[in-house]
């Protein structure tokens, strides 16, 4: 019983993982930058909730329907004044220029807010903590349902309008060809600028629910970081399920390793993620094809340029 | 930060026959002027002492260091006449830096305190992260070193000395807790009252702290008649933590003890809470997190009634010799300065000042290394944190300070504030008064 706990546990854990690592997912895999500052601006978003907390007394859930407009404006700014320009420079300046902004944002933070511990646990009542129980050995926290059900949607939607929808389709061609898209009468700059708006977006949901469920300060951005992109690569760059499964896969093997040792909860992650790594260097093709909803055809090798 | 630093600090040699920079100060009014006269007097004379102060101000540790900036302005007010010792008045500057919470930066401010600017001693505290490389760093430049706030026995023999062997160490010194202090505190806590089935629930990271706590502590509780139930070391960062809840709650653990770093208590505790051990919970111990009132703050309803315990505690019955001002003045200063709740690191940081000016004053001559390194060693002081004495040991170059039993309990009505931290035992200073009984987590 107490394994089936643990198991039921890693999966919202994983669910958990995937919904931080969406916004992640989206702009590393589709639109292929890396946003080395997610984290930073996931915890810039959930300052932002709890100071409407804190303050006006307004609850979380409320917050982010005023909070995520906010942020999408702000990375329709970051696309015009720092991605945009960056992208230019290839595909290192963007890695460089997040970073630098991560930076920025952790300190801007701490002089705005000071070292103090925050959660916004507190201004949902007992939801945080509250649960169902199973059994004595099972039990199912309220919170981590409701975490288990955004991501699903979340990603899910993402990943269906990314598909089937003709803006979906915009976003995809634009990533994989900016100049060429000009051509068939679509202006890139603003599908960029609308993408990094939806990532901001997707950030703040984020940000809200790395807040209810742990604490957050100013430098704690970068600790999301990483669980996040494992469970991107473990899922597979450019798809969005793939990531939901990746974070589950992940928060799963961490449990099991807990199970096992308490020592072996990072080594299992960890170990795990190495595994996929390196079995998808040895039986990449094979297991491609094993892959999940996956978004973008494979692409023919480019042939040898002969010699003239 | 530097700027102020600047405005205050005595003019160095260098401009010593220039005319005084127009400073604000200066416009400030008579008694600036004043000051900065008999400054520039003494400086003339060339007695000037020159103290780093390096803590962590921002960063991870931020919240140890974010009081620190209140008892500096105290301590350079009160220093601003210059500090006697022997007959004559040396100015005085203090120097603080921030390690940003990064170890190595630590090391590396505290080399260019010692060779670019040239200090005369140095000041250094909270966490192991910034205090040991402080340390190494003074003690491989012959720098005299104090410091406080991190378990000496990490300090000790962290940095290579040896059980019954002679103190490696010349030029620094430590006086903080240790694990003894633990103990009893514990041991006293525990038994006080709240009845349990002494079954301890111990949740220890793998990390310098947890295994030491492991190694050390845990027999001594053992010892004293608790059960310790140890699901075993994990890692720092961990998210989930069923598997030792189940654990806890297989083994009805009715006291909880742990020394998380603060992000990992929060998550432990709620998900604790989801799979119903906290309702079995008659004493949660919390060590290492549960230091300032905002992590506190932020379990919201979780918090109330989480024990503690303090290295400082506006209660204790001690005056700063340096500053003048009580527990009571220093606690009620900073909230009226700053409009955030007391930290038991405002007592810490001020008996750093007393203890370190304490020493320069004991020295035949401030300016000279030795003598100040000598004047540690024999320190016997009053400070805000109570006695400092190094002629007493436990080991050489380390003086035990007490630990006091505390609790989180809810604000009275009226209050600021959302939590109130009272004391709740006092075995290791018996001087400290206990106005409230512990009162059971569930």
């Amino acid at each position: 019983m107490i394994f089936l706990n643990q198991c039921l546990q890693g999966i919202f854990l994983g669910a958990y993982y995937a919904l931080i690592a969406c916004s992640l997912s989206f702009l590393f895999g589709v639109m292929r930058i890396i946003n080395l500052a997610h984290g930073s601006l996931a915890v810039l978003a959930a300052f932002l909730l709890f100071v409407l907390a804190d303050r006006y007394g307004l609850s979380p859930w409320l917050g982010l329907v005023l909070v995520i407009p906010v942020m999408a404006a702000l990375g329709f700014l970051l696309q015009i004044l720092v991605l945009e320009r960056s992208l230019k420079g290839g595909l290192l300046v963007p890695l460089l220029s997040t970073f630098g902004l991560a930076i920025v944002i952790d300190n801007l933070l701490f002089q705005g807010f000071g070292a103090d511990t925050r959660s916004l646990a507190p201004y949902i009542g007992d939801l945080s903590f509250a649960s169902w129980s199973l059994s004595d050995d099972i039990t199912v926290g309220q919170l981590d349902v409701i975490i288990l059900a955004a991501a699903v949607a979340l990603l899910g939607g993402l990943q269906l309008f990314l598909a089937r929808t003709r803006l979906g389709r915009t976003i995809r061609a634009t990533a994989e060809a900016p100049e060429i898209v000009g051509l068939i009468g679509i202006d890139a700059r603003a599908v960029y600028a609308l993408s990094t708006a939806l990532a901001m977006a997707l950030a703040t949901v984020a940000g809200a629910f790395l807040a209810l469920r742990a604490t957050f300060n100013p430098y704690s951005g970068g600790m999301q970081l990483l669980f996040a992109f494992e469970a991107v690569v473990i899922g597979g760059f450019g798809s969005l399920w793939g990531t939901l499964i990746g974070g589950i896969l992940l928060g799963v093997a961490q449990n099991l390793g807990a199970f096992v040792n308490p020592h072996g909860f990072l080594i299992a992650g960890h170990g795990f993620f190495l595994a996929i790594l390196i079995a998808r260097l040895y039986l990449g093709p094979r297991l491609a094809r094993l892959r999940l909803a996956r978004l973008r055809p494979r692409r023919p090798r480019p042939h040898a340029a002969r010699p003239a | 930060m530097n700027s102020r630093i600047g405005a205050q600090s005595a003019p160095s040699d260098a401009n010593r026959l220039a005319p005084p920079p127009l400073r604000r100060r200066v416009l400030l009014g008579a008694a600036g002027a004043l000051a900065l006269v008999s400054r520039r007097a003494m400086a003339q004379a060339g007695k000037s002492l020159k103290i780093g102060f390096i803590s962590p101000r921002s960063g991870a540790l931020a919240s140890f260091g974010e009081t620190d900036g209140y008892v500096l302005d105290l301590a350079r007010k009160a220093l601003v006449k210059g500090l006697a010792v022997g007959g004559q008045t040396y100015a005085v500057e203090i120097i603080d830096r921030d390690t940003q919470s990064d170890p190595a930066r630590a090391g590396q401010l505290a080399r260019s305190l010692i060779n670019d600017t040239g200090i005369d001693m140095m000041l250094t505290t909270s966490t192991p992260e910034v205090v040991n490389p402080v340390s190494d760093a003074c003690e491989a430049a012959g720098m005299p070193c104090l410091a406080t706030v991190m378990p000496w026995e990490a300090w000790y023999f962290g940095r290579g000395a040896k059980p019954g062997q002679p103190s490696p160490f010349r030029w620094t010194y430590l006086f903080s807790f240790g694990v003894d202090e633990f103990a009893e505190c514990y041991i006293s806590q525990w038994n006080s009252g709240v009845q349990t089935n002494k079954k301890v629930g111990v949740l220890y990271p793998n990390d310098a702290d947890g295994n030491a706590i492991r190694a050390h502590l845990a027999p001594k509780l053992a010892k004293a008649g608790f059960t310790i139930v140890d699901p075993g070391p994990y890692e720092d960062g961990t998210t989930d933590y069923s598997a030792q809840i189940a654990v806890f709650k297989k083994n009805r653990c009715e006291i909880f003890n742990t020394f998380p770093i603060p992000p990992d208590f929060a998550t432990f505790w709620r998900q604790a809470a989801q799979q119903g051990y906290t309702r079995m919970v008659k004493i949660a111990q919390t060590a290492k997190t549960g230091l300032f009132p905002s992590s506190m703050e932020a379990l919201g309803t979780l918090g109330y009634n989480i024990s503690s315990a303090a290295y400082w505690h506006r209660d204790f019955p001690y005056a700063s010799p340096l500053t003048g001002v009580s527990g009571m003045g220093l606690a009620e200063g900073y909230e009226q300065a700053s409009g955030k709740q007391w930290t038991q690191q405002l007592g810490a940081s001020m008996s750093l000042l007393d203890a370190g000016f304490a020493a320069l004053a004991a020295s035949s001559d401030p300016k000279d290394k030795k003598s100040v390194a000598a004047a540690l060693s024999r320190l016997k002081t009053k400070t805000m944190v109570g006695e400092v004495d190094f002629t007493r040991g436990p080991v050489p170059n380390v003086f035990a300070t007490p630990i006091i039993g505390t609790q989180w309990v809810k604000a009275k009505p009226g209050s600021r504030f959302k939590l109130d931290y009272v004391v709740t035992e006092n075995a290791t200073d018996h001087n400290v008064p206990v106005h409230a009984k512990l009162i059971p987590y569930s």
